[in-house]
């Protein structure tokens, strides 16, 4: 049995497999198939100041390999999940990240006071268009992602900070030192690619928001590669994700040099997927020789 | 609620483009109530969404599900062979839950909206069911000998090549003198279920009524929020955890 323990910005994590926002809920619903105080923590449903009623149905389709999804963050909103779901994923032994998006960029200063020192960790979700960007994402060019993240983190005196990076920008290493130069603890990526996958014969995309974000396993070798430049280009611990279905995908991301990771579409494919890649990942460490996860971290060797 | 790893034991075609697909579990599946569904993995791994599927029958370690090919995934199962491995989720939502006082239940069903109201029929021997199926033509309707077990069944088509040309509401329509009914439950595609809830404002017709809905989903147990319909008070719901059976009053259709 390896070593499956994580720190990162001095929060544990009991192994370094996360899951991703927005597939897992808060929690509860996983928690009613496998008891989730075995993965080492959740990111939660992207939330906003208040509630959001999010986009109209169809919100997913399926392209080989990968799927879309265009949910537009329905959530219940930052103060709901204090009440209601905080104490439960606390009382569970997860580590608790709370992803937060904003339609202003005050609302991440607003969400980020509001949580700082209840969660481990708070995760920025600055791919969504934002009406200060000019309708564009924040999480698109550098000086706004440095922007956002500057003010994030003066509202945040107790929890560390992790950007999310989105892929679909010019120069992922330009945006993940933007982040740092903001003052972020930490960074994720990858967030979703748009997409679009059209109904031949309605002549129609098939989801109602036209254009969805790309995940699953599809995106991993794009994923890992921007995992890899990322945190070459920082000194702050990146957490890597995209398309990770197996304890070896999970250990590759690792390898390219992320500290921890977050599992998403898997979630879907497989209710036990989170378990799994924990279990697989222990028996590749083991068949290996491999004491500590840790040990594996950004140890590729480039060709 | 569990994952199981299913054999292929069947699949059928029962009608046009329509098969039935009939599946081992390693272990009993267990009580499941009518109009609940389960989540099956096509058998394509480049698939990574499984099928909801309304669930036919369950019975010891057997479970039949039916569906209509309509796109690569459901064309894959359809291709699925006897022996094949495929992961399920179930029993899945909340399906149709019916109260105890209700004795006589209309049930009206369109098109493949059929199959989750088979085992509400053959599950509920202690009640009289009066049943509306409507079909787009001959080739289309399956799954008759189940519709049998009720008291009374009416089956119309929109080309009138079997029963009557007509649909299920309209034929309920015309009949509805003729039946107190405590209870109707419904499902179809949206268009049936619109008018169903048109008809039956329209009509002042004050009869309890359960619809289930389907929407395209991704986890199938309510994580996602991805496969929501909106309610009448202006919220939304999840198809596949607070439903896919509503009270048509609740639901916009």
């Amino acid at each position: 049995m390896a070593k499956l323990g994580v720190e990162i910005c001095g929060v544990s994590f009991k192994n370094p497999v996360i899951a991703a926002s927005g597939t897992y809920g808060f929690g509860r619903e996983f928690d009613e198939v496998y008891d989730i105080s075995a993965i080492g923590g959740i990111s939660t449903k992207g939330m906003t100041l208040l509630p959001r009623n999010g986009n109209p149905v169809p919100r997913i389709a399926e392209a080989h390999g990968v799927i879309l999804n265009a949910v537009g963050l329905q959530n219940p909103g930052v103060e709901h999940f204090i009440a209601e779901d905080l104490s439960f994923l606390k009382e569970k032994g997860v580590a608790v990240i709370a992803n937060v998006a904003g339609s202003t960029l005050e609302d991440y200063g607003k969400m980020c006071a509001r949580l700082d020192g209840l969660v481990d960790m708070v995760e920025l979700n600055i791919s969504c268009p934002n009406v200060r960007a000019g309708g564009m994402a924040l999480g698109i060019k550098p000086e706004n992602i440095e922007e956002v993240t500057a003010l994030s983190k003066s509202n945040l005196k107790k929890t560390p900070l992790i950007v999310k990076l989105s892929p679909n920008v010019e120069s992922i290493p330009t945006n993940a030192k933007a982040a740092e130069r903001g003052g972020a603890d930490c960074i994720s990526l990858v967030n979703t690619f748009t997409g679009m996958v059209i109904d031949l014969e309605k002549r129609r995309p098939i989801i109602a928001n036209n254009t969805g974000g790309v995940s699953g396993a599809g995106i991993k070798p794009i994923a890992l590669r921007m995992v890899y430049e990322a945190s070459h280009a920082v000194n702050i611990p990146v957490i890597g994700m995209g398309g990770i279905m197996t304890g070896r995908d999970a250990l590759e991301f690792m390898m390219a040099g992320a500290k921890a990771v977050q599992v998403g579409t898997a979630n879907f494919a497989d209710v036990n997927a989170m378990p799994r890649i924990i279990a697989e990942m222990n028996d590749w460490l083991d068949a290996h020789g491999v004491r500590d996860v840790n040990d594996i971290v950004d140890t590729l060797k480039l060709n | 609620m569990k994952e199981l790893i299913s054999t292929v034991k069947e699949v059928k075609l029962i009608a046009d483009n329509v098969y039935s697909l009939t599946v081992t579990l390693p272990e009993p599946v267990g009580k499941v109530r009518g109009g609940q569904f389960l989540n099956i993995s096509t058998g394509d791994s480049s698939r990574l969404l499984k099928r909801p599927l309304g669930i036919v029958k369950a019975e010891g370690c057997f479970v039949t599900v039916c569906f209509q090919v309509k796109g690569e995934g459901t064309k894959a199962l359809a291709e699925a062979r006897t022996g094949d491995k495929l992961s399920v989720l179930l029993p899945l939502g909340n399906g149709f839950i019916l109260p105890e006082s209700a004795k006589n239940i209309v049930v009206i069903g369109g098109g493949v909206g059929i199959f989750p109201l088979v085992p509400v029929i053959c599950g509920n021997g202690d009640k009289n069911f009066y049943t509306y199926i409507g079909f787009r033509n001959k080739g289309c309707a399956c799954l008759l000998d189940e519709f049998e077990k009720s008291a009374k069944l009416t089956i119309v088509t929109d080309d009138g090549s079997m029963g009557e040309r007509d649909n299920a509401v309209n034929a309920y329509l015309k009949d509805r003198e003729n039946v107190k009914a405590d209870l109707i439950i419904a499902c179809g595609p949206p268009v049936m279920l619109r008018a169903l809830k048109t008809q039956l404002k329209e009509k002042g017709i004050d009869t309890p009524c359960l619809v289930s809905l389907e929407e395209r989903m991704g986890c199938g147990i309510g994580a996602c929020l991805v496969c929501v319909c909106d309610k009448s008070d202006g919220t939304k719901a999840r198809v596949c955890k607070d439903g896919p059976v509503f009270n048509i009053d609740e639901v916009e259709l």
